[in-house]
């Protein structure tokens, strides 16, 4: 007979039938649990585990499973229900009145448009649009601030370029004309033939004539308030009965008397 | 297919989707409406054969989600209380039959209500409208295993909502 292995043991103890014949009353079994101390331990652990095993009651957990599953298989055989609801009266036609009014768009318009507007309301579309910018940014200008450089020296020379010759003529007609028109050192009767003078620009002349006509202007306006009011204050700084008649009446007239 | 044709067919469908994310009558007519008005203008893609319902359901489902982003925006989400949702009208003849499953609807989306949004999906998806699972999946945009493992959660879920909604309404 071969010598009974734990393995063996616990395997029959747990399933009786697995062990062909009437393995209880082997003498060798009884042996080995007798002189084998961790199948004897063993033993007295699984004795107490269907001692108490078997003071529960004896359908709760089979009755709490059926309950649970059978529940569940309910459940499910009733959702189907919920897949056709009727959306009540007049429905139909409430959407084909909104369709009617909306034409078969075409394909390929609406398909980028919709790609576009799902990318774009995105609420991190701002962000990603910003990393993107910026990683283009640097790829195209080598670093961040290299590409304001660039634009400004750009600015700069295109300015220099193209605006640089018409800034010039007209700075030094200006300065040439500041030069005229500022009282300078009347020059010697010798010198009154000196140098040729040039023509006046027309920019220049029209200036002239302008401030000219606006001091002109000034000048009438501003002499016609100082006689009005020198008029006023020696009208009235004089007698009563001496007062000429104001402005707006006649001068009384003695030899015109109705007497 | 016509399409006035088609909107009477698939009407009772849609809307019951609407619903199911809307959860308030009047707000499922106008998500239902705007989803077919989608499908109106997108016409010129419908897939043909199998994979028109599953794109169908992923139409409703983008729709169902931008609704419910702009409702959120305008106001608070509403809870449709259990009488507005037994007075959904029920194909099945008859007035007792017609009452029986009008009370277990309500029963059921009183329930659904109390799932988190992807359970809900999830069993919506697959078990009220009988999708498979790869394209519950697909609709969903998550993993096939994720969707296998919350759909079991979910319908256990389920279940103990419904008894104890049952049980309160009974001891009610």
């Amino acid at each position: 007979m071969n010598r009974l292995t734990c393995d063996y043991v616990r395997a029959a103890i747990l399933d009786p039938g697995t062990v062909p014949g009437d393995w209880v009353g082997r003498p060798d079994a009884a042996a080995h649990i007798q002189q084998c101390p961790s199948c004897r331990d063993w033993l007295e652990a699984f004795a107490a585990g269907e001692q108490a095993w078997a003071a529960e009651p004896a359908d709760r957990f089979a009755a709490q499973v059926i309950d649970r599953t059978a529940g569940v298989e309910a459940v499910v055989c009733d959702l189907p229900l919920l897949a056709d609801l009727d959306p009540g009266p007049g429905f139909a036609e409430r959407v084909l009145m909104a369709t009617s009014r909306k034409p078969a768009t075409e394909r390929w318009r609406p398909r980028v448009a919709g790609a576009w507007w799902a990318m774009v309301r995105r609420p991190r579309f701002a962000w990603e649009a910003a990393y993107v910018a910026t990683v283009c940014w640097v790829l195209v200008f080598g670093n961040p601030v290299g590409a304001i450089e660039w634009s400004a020296t750009s600015i700069r020379a295109v300015a220099r370029e193209r605006l640089g010759p018409p800034v010039n003529d007209l700075r030094a007609d200006l300065d040439a004309w500041r030069s005229r028109i500022a009282p300078g050192p009347v020059p010697p009767a010798g010198e009154a033939a000196g140098p040729r003078v040039e023509p006046v620009p027309p920019v220049v002349r029209v200036w002239e004539a302008a401030t000219n006509w606006l001091r002109s202007l000034t000048a009438s306006v501003v002499n016609a308030i100082a006689r009005a009011w020198e008029r006023a204050t020696s009208w009235s700084e004089q007698p009563a009965g001496e007062r000429p008649a104001p402005p707006g009446e006649p001068p009384t007239d003695a030899a015109r008397s109705p007497q | 297919m016509a399409w006035e044709a088609f909107v009477r067919q698939f009407q009772g469908r849609v809307f019951a989707l609407a619903y199911s994310y809307a959860g308030d009558r009047e707000d499922a007519r106008d998500l239902a409406q705007e989803i077919f008005v989608r499908l109106y203008e997108a016409r010129g893609q419908w897939p043909t054969g199998d994979e028109f319902l599953p794109w169908l359901f992923r139409v409703a489902r983008n729709r169902s989600v931008d609704y419910l982003r702009r409702r959120r925006v305008r106001r608070p989400a509403s809870t449709a209380d259990d009488a507005e949702v037994a007075e959904l009208p029920d194909p099945a003849p008859g007035a007792e039959a017609q009452a029986i499953a009008s009370d277990r609807r309500s029963l059921l989306h009183a329930a659904l209500r109390g799932l988190s949004a992807i359970s809900r999906e999830i069993v919506v998806l697959r078990d009220v409208h009988g999708l498979p699972i790869q394209q519950v999946a697909s609709i969903l945009g998550v993993p096939l295993g994720t969707v296998k493992s919350r759909a079991s959660r979910a319908r256990v879920e389920l279940a103990a909502r419904v008894l104890a909604l049952s049980r309160g309404r009974g001891d009610a």
